[in-house]
């Protein structure tokens, strides 16, 4: 027996050696990299465990919070709000990606055009809704939209339409916050889409071209299966920003919770009605739902056995 | 020939439309904030201004502290970016140049952290910092973002490419560790920094979520924050020039920020970005 316990103590205080000699050894690159991990725990890995453990009890911020259980998950499901705001995010979600995406490769492609001439001009002007803040921007569509003074009723107003209260309305609210968010985020993607454009070889298209093959076949039998892994990457990234979307329903609110999104119900939640209980559990309800979805890309991203 | 000729008009005219969607909200914006008071807003009697003034970017400043905003604004965008450039390429250059135990693990531990966005864990991140008494101070959105986990990622890509062989020999000449970045990565990598600090700049100059969050007194507010109160309503009552003057004030110094740092990022933003 003793024996053993000696056997282990050696084996650890080798083990530990060796830690230490590693750690010397790479105390640089270790050095470099601390401040992201230890930022990462205190401010990010940390808060999501700790929303976890407030998701079970009824809290103020204040004083001690009071355990209940699951209480507050099986109020979410009854609560049609949160129903409403999940609601909300998966049309954002949906619209964002179908419509961004696909803009996004036909300026791309427009601006990796060979002839075109003036290319930083376009590529510097088309990016510019991306440099403009969310929440001016709202402000800004708010006007635009505005049942009375709007020039988007005045457009309208041209075809015989009559004026739509655009923010008034449980039906069209969505439609701003939905155009904002394509608006400011497809020059994001587009610049990206631009990059892997400009990393496919001329060769493919001059090859394409000697056979005899117009622009359109050459869009989508060369450049779209070249696109592939970025189109991918670009997906991700919508689905992640899509689903913490505040900004935009935020600035442009409907009426009741036409427009709220998940994130800005835990937000409202948590700190305009201090139930932090409550709020933890959407948190963790959002983390979920992205925790799923990351897990469905990864599957299709294995089984496609690239990036 | 004709037929490429028509192709190419085809091109600049979608592309002019397209740049006519992107520029027409923010102009518009400058009209409007540019009105004097008799004039009319609604409709297409916005798109002309007989007038101008400069009227409304005084009145501004009677309904939100602008100065003191924009100031708070400066601060955390210019120390935010700095110090998230510096931590940022310093670890992308670990994990692009050194062998190191765990490299490939850790690497990827970095990349999966971008999945769960920091905002769920909103409620305990409030409570954190109420601990550590940063509620209402701006380095509440310097600190926790000093390191990110994107800006590692951009950097790492940058470095990859940074020949190795420079590396070893200044090593060989004696230079240390962070000699060798500062003195060896760092000049290298500038159009990358450019790029990196451009996106960033922009992020934290329009950065709301966490502002609000944190921040609990107008005098502390950044702009945004002040901005997103301003009296929307909808109705005819709405100051709209005024509240166009105050957007003004957010968006053009960083459109300006934007052209000029362009100059640097040329070969930037797509070189780092995504490598499939």
């Amino acid at each position: 027996m003793g024996k053993v316990l000696e056997k282990t103590k050696i084996r650890l205080a080798g083990i530990k050696m060796t830690i230490i000699q590693t750690l010397k050894k790479y105390k640089y690159p270790y050095l470099f990299i601390l401040p992201f991990f230890l930022l990462f725990s205190v401010f990010q890995l940390f808060p999501m465990l700790w929303t976890v453990v407030i998701s079970f009890s009824k809290w103020k911020g204040i004083g001690k919070p009071k355990s209940v259980g699951l209480d507050n998950y099986k109020l979410l499901f009854k609560d049609y709000m949160f129903w409403d705001a999940i609601s909300n995010t998966l049309i954002y979600w949906v619209t964002g990606v179908i419509f961004i995406l696909l803009l996004s490769i036909i300026i791309a492609a427009f601006l990796n055009y060979n002839r075109l001439k003036g290319r930083s001009f376009f590529k510097t002007v088309t990016f510019l809704p991306n440099v403009c803040a969310a929440i001016a921007m709202g402000i800004i569509f708010s006007m635009l939209f505005d049942e009375n003074v709007g020039l988007v009723n005045e457009f309208l107003g041209l075809f015989g339409i009559e004026s739509i209260g655009w923010l008034t309305s449980t039906k069209m609210s969505k439609i701003p916050v939905i155009i904002l968010n394509i608006w400011r985020n497809t020059p994001w993607f587009t610049v990206i889409v631009l990059s892997g454009l400009l990393n496919i070889p001329r060769e493919y298209y001059e090859a394409a071209t000697v056979d005899g093959a117009n622009v359109f076949q050459q869009f989508f039998r060369i450049t779209l299966p070249s696109l592939y892994n970025i189109l991918f990457f670009c997906f991700i990234t919508l689905t992640v920003d899509s689903w913490k979307i505040f900004n935009e329903p935020f600035i442009l609110k409907g009426p009741g919770t036409s427009n709220v999104s998940l994130f800005q119900y835990m937000y409202d939640t948590g700190f305009n009605l201090f139930k932090m209980g409550y709020a933890s559990a959407i948190g963790c309800m959002l983390t979920f739902i992205l925790l799923i979805v990351s897990l469905i890309q990864f599957r299709i991203m294995r089984k496609q056995d690239n990036i | 020939m004709t037929k490429k000729k028509l192709f190419s008009a085809l091109v600049y005219i979608i592309l002019g439309i397209i740049v006519f969607f992107c520029l027409c909200p923010i102009i518009w914006m400058c009209i409007i904030s540019l009105k004097g008071p008799n004039e009319s807003i609604s409709g297409f009697n916005s798109l002309w201004i007989s007038n101008p003034t400069l009227q409304n970017f005084k009145n501004v400043f009677n309904i939100i502290p602008v100065g003191t905003n924009l100031y708070n604004s400066f601060f955390t965008t210019i120390l935010g970016t700095i110090t998230t450039l510096f931590f940022c390429s310093l670890a992308g250059f670990a994990f692009a140049k050194y062998d190191f135990p765990g490299k490939r693990f850790l690497f990827y531990f970095v990349i999966a952290t971008m999945l769960i966005p920091p905002e769920v864990g909103a409620v305990p991140l409030f409570i954190i910092m109420r601990k550590v008494r940063l509620i209402n101070s701006l380095w509440s959105l310097i600190i926790p973002r000093i390191a990110t986990a994107v800006g590692i990622f951009y950097m790492r890509q940058y470095i990859v490419d940074v020949p190795t062989e420079i590396m070893e020999a200044s090593r060989i000449d004696g230079c240390g560790d962070f000699a060798i970045y500062s003195k060896i990565i760092v000049p290298i990598i500038k159009p990358a920094l450019a790029s990196w600090a451009a996106l960033t700049i922009i992020a934290r100059w329009n950065d709301f979520f966490w502002p609000l969050l944190y921040l609990r007194s107008t005098p502390k507010y950044t702009l945004m924050v002040s901005i997103s109160l301003l009296p929307v309503s909808d109705g005819l009552s709405t100051p709209w020039p005024v509240i166009m003057a105050g957007t003004t004030f957010a968006i053009i110094p960083i459109i300006v920020v934007y052209l000029i740092l362009q100059r640097f990022q040329k070969a930037g933003l797509s070189t780092g970005a995504v490598k499939g």
